[in-house]
């Protein structure tokens, strides 16, 4: 417990000292990631906690996003509701929408309610650009920041500022939400919302109760988005946007509270470093997400509480081969991934294949990968990633080898060592 | 004095041209043990859906406490005074024992949307739960998955979650199924002792628990009730041993 | 009236193309109790196919090679992708093959672009079917629409009248008892979903010829696919057929109509108030034509929550 709180007030002083630390370019990444931390959080009350998988939470992302940016227009600057409240406005568009949504939605339930609430967010989707009042259509709306409290909100370092104060009040809500009564009921309605009918409990009024609340922080999440741009656009109802909460959720583990906030912190940061690099990032997310989803169901934040308890299990010495086997092995099926996804995508792009059939004489010319260049027709090009993979592929089999190795040793160890109990007391008798 | 609590009339139920309940008619008493028993496949867990809201009569009544709630939700129904337990268990299994009996003691308090306050606080809502749970002797299990429990441990927790809300009726749906004798016997007593004051409609296959605990037993074949009475009157009925023919019951 | 002739062909053929799709879900649905999220990426990968092949093997080789195809990645999904995940329960799987759908996408998106390709109708196919008042009736939409009715045809003579058909019905009734009678249950998993997704590459194969093939085919066709199972009632094929068909008719009519709400207002004498209000008043129906869809689902979800067809819950 201790060394738990001992973490997160360490993260919290990191968050709070970092752009000091950082560049403007990282600091505008670090609201991103916070925006995305805060929403994959309100997203898996939802889905991790209450068992709903919702497919259109952008949604309620948007309608807090429009809310605030019209707030902005609106009263932003009146002293109203000054600029550091404007959240409040995501979060009433998110608590309302999520509820009418939620109570069509929550009439069904597991695939059923996946699927309407996909069909609500395409709803909006399609509706937004038609509504040019609410929503601006094809440019959206804009609005500016106005100065309140003393601050000019004019750099990115106070807009940090009043965004990691408004996600951390908001993830810390969202986890004494899990302390209370209604917090509690939340996992009675994943794990079987059948017999709480038969305990005394309106399920479906719980369950809009949960939408709504998970729409509401949503909403903030938009307005805080909206604040940082000065922007909202209908885009904002794509859907992969939805998608993009869903994956950041599984990747980062839902049964850790914190697990989706860091999957998407982390997911926000690779896709802001690494999106410059190569034009597949999206690809590369799907595949950690379906590769998470097969052999890691509890995602990162799972494993990292699983090797945990296989370290308390077999010891720190025993598991060390094995934990330096898997980090190689997610090396090289890395390293051999990437270089063929990059190798691809730059085949069939439209400048190479241009490039290609303009000259007759050389129908596969050279890629430039890594610095180097390699001739899609050699056989070599292609060797090195395949013996990548193939390598990673048999570390990642040896690893599993010697995790069961440990684990069948462990279990005769605990065997042998309860013979000399039996022996005792058959003596003794 | 009439001191019915829940009365089935004619109660019937079909699924399309199968008729399952074919007419039942049913009348307990506030302050009685009353045991349901009859071969399997008779439907007596069907009208136990029937009466806790988990089936629509197709026709008949049935009157609790002065409301007719055929057709009902079973929240409805359980606001009113009947909770009941599952033949197949039906607990919450990734959650601990202390947590699934803490859900069912929540709501006759009240707590169901709220949202402002810590329900580790709550004083009054961890000692009922901590005394249901020693009532079933699962008191060492507080921090144990449900789901991980033996399966006899689990049927306590069933039944000590259908007593949580103080129920005017209870319905319990085999509650001693996979239990040894001791188990059996201890569950045995602990429903006579929880069930004082109250009404209780049981299913059971184990003989020498109906005939002990019941105050009165009916038998249903075919979805019809074909005898009433005291455990006495069942022993000697006719058409009882005719249905239980080849089976031996025991006295 | 020509023109109600028309949009009611039109809605009809959309609707059954629509159907061709849902089917394969339906079934598969019925069968593994699984909502496939990558089925509409089959769709979208038997658009590509064809386009990919069109070259080689010419429109029709293209045709009837593409299906196969598809049907080849549906069976290596199930067998390599769904099997081993089957224990972890629905939520799991479902969000397998969302993850999955994701995938297909941004592949299309690498070896294709992330733009429409030129897939497009062969001169050959490119002339009228009919006439009605003054407007020519493409040959190639009355194609779609058969093609779609002997797929129907050849599915329910399948599963009513041989053999395979029965096993077949039995596995998505009882799948634990049809295995116990010796059936390879497994290998009928296996078939059904490879025969859905070639069903719904086949659907593309054919449709993207005439409407556009690009990237974002899976999620606009999924996401009506969807609606149509709720309002249908999934496992019914035949709510999936009337959902489907009054959905195409429906979006059909309604891209037609150019009126307003403002307009019903006049009837009543308010349109100007109507018309000053503004915002959804004064939006046209035909704009709203993609929209209609959703507002059935709310509404049958508000009046018959498991659909047309679906059991009374």
């Amino acid at each position: 417990m201790k060394t738990r709180i001992v973490l997160v007030g360490a993260g919290v002083a990191l968050l709070l000292a970092a752009p000091l630390l950082l560049s403007q370019g990282l600091v505008n990444a670090a609201i991103q990631m916070l925006i995305a931390a805060l929403f994959a959080c309100a997203y898996n009350l939802l889905c991790g906690q209450a068992g709903m998988l919702s497919f259109g939470h952008a949604a309620y992302f948007g309608v807090g996003a429009f809310a605030t940016v019209h707030a902005m227009n609106a009263i932003g600057g009146t002293g109203l509701l000054p600029t550091p409240l404007l959240p409040l406005a995501g979060a009433v568009g998110g608590l309302g929408i999520g509820a009418i949504a939620g109570w069509f939605a929550t009439q069904r339930t597991g695939t059923y309610f996946a699927m309407i609430t996909l069909a609500i967010a395409e709803l909006l989707h399609a509706l937004a650009p038609h509504l040019k009042g609410l929503f601006g259509g094809e440019a959206g709306v804009s609005a500016m920041r106005m100065p309140a409290l003393g601050l000019t909100f004019g750099s990115s370092t106070q807009v940090y500022y009043l965004t990691l104060v408004w996600v951390l009040v908001s993830i810390a809500l969202l986890y004494l939400y899990t302390q209370t009564p209604v917090g509690r009921l939340t996992l009675g309605l994943r794990e079987n919302g059948h017999r709480l009918r038969f305990l005394g409990y309106d399920v479906h009024k719980l369950s809009v109760l949960v939408f709504a609340i998970s729409a509401m922080f949503s909403g903030v999440a938009g307005g805080l988005q909206v604040i940082n741009n000065e922007a909202a656009n209908y885009v904002l109802f794509d859907p992969s946007l939805s998608a993009a909460v869903v994956l950041n959720t599984y990747i980062g583990g839902v049964k850790v509270f914190l697990g989706p906030a860091l999957g998407a912190a982390l997911m926000t940061f690779f896709g802001y470093a690494i999106s410059d690099l190569t034009q597949s990032w999206l690809l590369y997310q799907g595949i950690l997400f379906v590769l998470v989803m097969m052999f890691m169901p509890a995602g990162l934040a799972g494993m990292v509480g699983t090797s945990s308890t296989l370290r308390k299990r077999y010891g720190a010495a025993a598991l060390a081969p094995a934990f330096v086997l898997a980090l190689l092995a997610a090396l090289c099926l890395s390293c051999g991934g990437a270089f063929v996804v990059e190798m691809l995508q730059r085949m069939f792009s439209q400048d190479y294949r241009a490039l290609a059939s303009a000259n007759a004489a050389m129908p596969s010319p050279p890629i430039t990968l890594f610095g180097v260049a390699w001739s899609p027709a050699s056989v070599i090009t292609w060797l090195v990633p395949a013996s990548l993979l193939a390598i990673g592929g048999a570390m990642a089999y040896f690893t599993r080898q010697r995790l069961q190795a440990l684990d069948s040793q462990h279990a005769t160890g605990a065997a042998t060592a309860n013979q000399p109990h039996v022996a005792t007391t058959r003596s003794a008798a | 004095m009439s001191n019915t609590i829940l009365s089935l009339r004619d109660l019937r139920k079909s699924f399309g041209p199968a008729d399952i309940i074919r007419g039942v008619n049913l009348d307990l008493q506030a302050d009685e043990r009353h045991a349901f028993i009859g071969p399997n496949g008779a439907g007596k867990s069907t009208v136990f859906h029937l009466i806790s809201g988990n089936l629509t009569p197709t026709s008949g009544d049935i009157v609790f406490d002065g409301h007719r709630i055929g057709g009902r939700s079973p929240q409805e129904i359980n606001r009113l005074g009947l909770s009941r337990s599952f033949q197949i268990t039906n607990i919450f299994p990734k959650l601990t024992v202390f947590e699934n009996l803490r859900l069912a003691v929540m709501r006759p308090h009240g707590l169901q949307y709220s949202f402002w306050s810590f329900i580790d606080r709550n004083a009054r809502i961890r000692e009922q739960t901590e005394r249901l749970m020693e009532q079933v002797r699962l008191q060492g299990r507080a921090t144990t998955i449900a789901g991980e429990m033996s399966y006899s441990e689990q049927r306590s927790l069933e039944i000590a979650m259908t007593l949580a809300s103080d129920p005017k009726v209870i319905l319990l749906d085999e509650p001693m199924a996979g239990m040894s004798n001791e188990e059996t016997a201890y569950t045995a007593d602990l429903i006579r002792e929880v069930t004082q004051g109250r009404a209780l409609l049981i299913v059971e296959h184990d003989m020498e628990v109906v005939f002990s605990i019941s105050d009165r037993i009916s038998v249903l074949v075919y979805g019809e009730v074909i005898a009433t009475g005291t455990p006495d009157e069942i022993r000697n009925n006719a058409k009882v041993k005719e249905a239980y023919l080849g089976e031996e019951v025991t006295a | 009236m020509d023109t109600s002739i028309v949009s009611l062909l039109n809605g009809i053929i959309y609707g059954l193309l629509l159907f061709m799709v849902s089917a394969g879900l339906t079934l598969i649905f019925g069968m593994m109790g699984v909502l496939n999220f990558a089925h509409a990426s089959f769709y979208m990968l038997g658009a590509y196919f064809a386009y990919a092949l069109q070259g080689t093997l010419g429109f029709w080789g293209a045709l009837i090679v593409s299906p196969i195809l598809v049907g080849l990645v549906g069976v290596v999904v199930e067998r390599f992708f769904l099997r081993r995940v089957h224990h972890h329960g629905h939520a799991h799987e479902l969000l397998l093959t969302f993850g999955l759908s994701f995938i297909i996408a941004e592949l299309v998106k690498l070896f294709f672009g992330n733009f429409p390709v030129n897939y497009r109708i062969p001169k050959s196919l490119d002339f009228a079917a009919f006439t009605i008042g003054n407007s020519d009736y493409p040959i190639y939409r009355v194609m779609m629409g058969a093609v779609a009715i002997a797929m129907f045809v050849v599915i329910y003579l399948l599963l009513t009248r041989t053999r395979v058909g029965i096993v077949v019905r039995s596995a998505i009734y009882k799948p634990r008892m049809a295995e116990a009678l010796g059936h390879n249950v497994p290998m009928v998993f296996m078939g059904v979903f490879g025969i859905g997704a070639a069903l719904a590459g086949l659907a593309g194969a054919v449709a993207g010829a005439f409407y556009t093939t690009n990237p974002n085919m899976a999620i606009e066709l999924g996401v009506m696919v969807f609606v149509v199972v709720v309002v249908g009632g999934l496992a019914s094929l035949g709510g999936a057929m009337l959902a489907s068909l009054l959905i195409g008719v429906v979006t059909s009519f309604a891209v037609g109509i150019d009126a307003t709400l403002a307009d019903l207002f006049a009837v009543m004498g308010a349109r100007e108030w109507a018309e000053a209000t503004g915002g959804l008043l004064t939006l046209k129906v035909s704009s709203l034509a993609a929209t209609i869809p959703f507002a059935l689902m709310l509404l049958i979800l508000l009046v018959r929550p498991t659909g047309l067809f679906g059991e009374k819950a």
